[in-house]
């Protein structure tokens, strides 16, 4: 197109002077001068039209509400008629947060020790399922990962309602099994109440939500590993399990370091899952994560600084794992991002 | 051809082999199925309270439905979910096109830093939002209304929208954009006659999951809507199962209500899902 356009700017005028008077000659050339600065400024302009709406709402419900949970941590924001009211208190809220004791032994070891049972967890058995995903055939395949799907398509809070009654003291399932195999009182045990028991039934929960997704994601790795280099290993007399680790794993590192670093980041802000949990709406300060003791300051105390500070401290700690995340996506030569 | 006799020796030879698959699928399908399988049979189980270890149900009743109906209110709770659902879809699949043709096609300068931001705001925790649009909300008094948690939801899902989205456009070949602009179409008839409906798939895929996200969102429904008659489906469940907390039959009832529609959606949609899925998270 573009060659073909230089040779008619080219040959334009000469064509016109010489053969028709009545057409506008010297027209032409600006015109098209015009046409071509009209073009580059569409082509400058139309991407920033394009995005406009949607960089407009992100501004405006996401960045601008982070920037005033910022403010908000600084202020003792007080709730009157007719509108909030916010007193400057400086870093009150962060030196109370960080140095109370619920902090350090309760909400930042739920926290992390949850997520981090949560991603090993999730990895692992993600990663076997699509090892074994990678080895049926065809129908096989297609009705396990229809399974898994379902699994994955669990909203999260029918989801916890189905593992609670599972777990539910006395009527329940698993409860009545446990029962009858000696190994509790159905009666007199309540697995909610007590911390160990209750992030347990959690991380059943967030694993069983969360590992179609690494399952499905390795599947895909493992499809575009080449089948020849299974060979060569075999022939060099590798088992299975070396094949796993020397094969496998290197070749498709990015993957595993992409699910990793995404559940990671899912499994830290859980909120969902541990507060629709019997205990988990703020009656039972014992098993409080960084989310559910941000709202529960915020909306059961109605100390909404103190709820932002804490909800500064956990969107922090997730900004660090996502630059981490993001440095990974670029050395995976995703040049063109 | 040496390498499918050999693959298929390994998975089909040794019986011990195709022993230990056969228990492995069996073992995943129940970890994956049984919750849902529970849910179902509870629902339907006219002595769900005292069915304790029994694994079939004691029999098959529509009685925890038309309970959950008529006294639970929740067909309301449907509706209203369905309504912030369809308000998302529709803003959410707009804004996140155009957003995905200019990151996609386009040049210009600030684009990764763009691309960027919609990786960082994707990781946003929700628990730190929810306290100052709340105040933001109560400010502009839409509170309690399905207008304001819509809004909401649409800038929840335009991330993951933009970004899916994005490998779906990228897919479609520039030179059939070319060929378009050869035979004199503007760049809005191009996207109507050209890029939409290549992209439509696509676009429709990245709907439903927004849809989705909508439907299930628990935080902002919980928070912002505090008259009953404006709850979502999935806060109605909540309030059920805090006035009766021992009403399992009820409580599995409208979870079923919730999870199965999302259930075949989520399984129809996948494979659509799929390519663009793999664009987005694997390659970044």
């Amino acid at each position: 197109m573009k060659p073909s356009k230089t040779l008619i700017d080219g040959s334009g005028p000469d064509a016109g002077d010489t053969l028709t008077a009545g057409r506008p000659a010297p027209a032409n050339p600006t015109t098209d001068k015009a046409a071509l600065r009209r073009r580059r400024r569409v082509e400058l302009t139309r991407p920033w039209l394009l995005l406009a709406p949607a960089l407009i709402v992100l501004a405006g419900l996401l960045l601008w509400p982070l920037i005033q949970v910022g403010k908000l941590s600084l202020q003792d924001y007080e709730v009157k008629f007719g509108g909030g009211v916010g007193t400057f208190t400086g870093f009150d809220h962060y030196a109370d947060l960080l140095t109370s004791g619920l902090l350090w032994k309760t909400v930042l070891p739920n926290t992390v020790f949850f997520a981090v049972a949560c991603v090993g967890l999730t990895i692992a058995l993600g990663t076997l399922v699509a090892l074994l995903l990678n080895r049926l055939g065809t129908t096989w395949r297609l009705i396990c990962s229809i399974a898994i799907l379902a699994a994955w398509a669990m909203p999260a809070v029918t989801g916890t309602y189905v593992w609670i009654w599972l777990f539910q003291p006395q009527d329940g399932l698993f409860s009545q099994l446990a029962g009858a195999a000696g190994l509790i009182d159905p009666a007199t045990t309540n697995w909610f109440t007590e911390r160990l028991p209750f992030y347990a039934i959690a991380t059943v929960n967030v694993v069983h939500h969360g590992f179609p997704f690494v399952a499905i994601t390795v599947l895909a790795g493992l499809l575009t590993i080449p089948k020849e280099l299974y060979e060569a290993g075999m022939l060099d007399g590798a088992n299975a399990w070396q094949r796993f680790w020397k094969i496998t794993v290197p070749t498709i590192k990015p993957v595993f370091l992409v699910v990793t670093i995404l559940s990671t980041i899912w499994d830290f802000k859980v909120f969902t899952q541990i507060f629709v949990m019997p205990g988990g709406n703020g009656s039972n300060p014992d098993v409080y994560n960084l989310g559910v003791f941000s709202y529960i300051e915020a909306f059961a105390k109605n100390d909404y600084g103190a709820g932002s500070a804490a909800a500064v401290l956990l969107t922090l700690l997730l900004l660090a794992i996502t630059i981490v995340y993001i440095r990974t996506l670029f050395r995976q030569g995703e040049e063109d991002l | 051809m040496s390498t499918q006799s050999l693959t298929k020796a390994k998975t089909k030879g040794s019986p011990v082999r195709r022993l230990g698959l056969g228990a492995a699928v069996a073992a995943l399908l129940v970890f994956t199925l049984f919750p849902v399988y529970w849910m179902v049979s509870t629902a339907f189980d006219p002595k769900a309270l005292t069915r304790g270890s029994d694994l079939l149900p004691s029999g098959v009743t529509s009685d925890h439905f038309q309970l959950v109906f008529e006294r639970g209110n929740f067909g309301t709770y449907l509706l209203n979910s369905a309504i912030v659902g369809g308000a998302t879809i529709l803003a959410a699949a707009l804004l996140s096109l155009f957003a995905a043709i200019a990151v996609a096609r386009f040049r210009f300068r600030f684009r990764t830093s763009v691309l960027i931001m919609i990786l960082i705001v994707q990781m946003v925790p929700l628990e730190a939002l929810v306290i100052p649009l709340f105040i933001q909300m109560r400010d502009y008094e839409m509170l309690n209304s399905l207008l304001g948690l819509s809004v909401v939801y649409i800038a929840l899902s335009l991330p993951f929208a933009i970004w899916t989205l994005r490998g779906f456009v990228q897919t479609v070949p520039k030179e059939v954009e070319e060929a378009a602009y050869i035979d004199g179409a503007s760049w809005p008839r191009m996207f109507w006659s050209v890029l939409l409906p290549l992209v439509a798939p696509g676009l429709v895929a990245t709907s439903i999951f927004a849809f989705i996200t909508a439907w299930n969102e628990f935080v902002f429904a919980y928070t912002f809507m505090k008259g009953s008659d404006k709850y979502t489906a999935a806060v109605g469940i909540y309030q059920f199962f805090g006035e009766n907390s021992t009403a399992w039959g009820p409580v599995m009832a409208s979870s079923t209500l919730v999870t199965v529609p999302v259930m075949i959606f989520f399984v129809v949609v996948h494979r659509k899902l799929g390519s663009g899925l793999a664009a987005g998270a694997v390659k970044g």
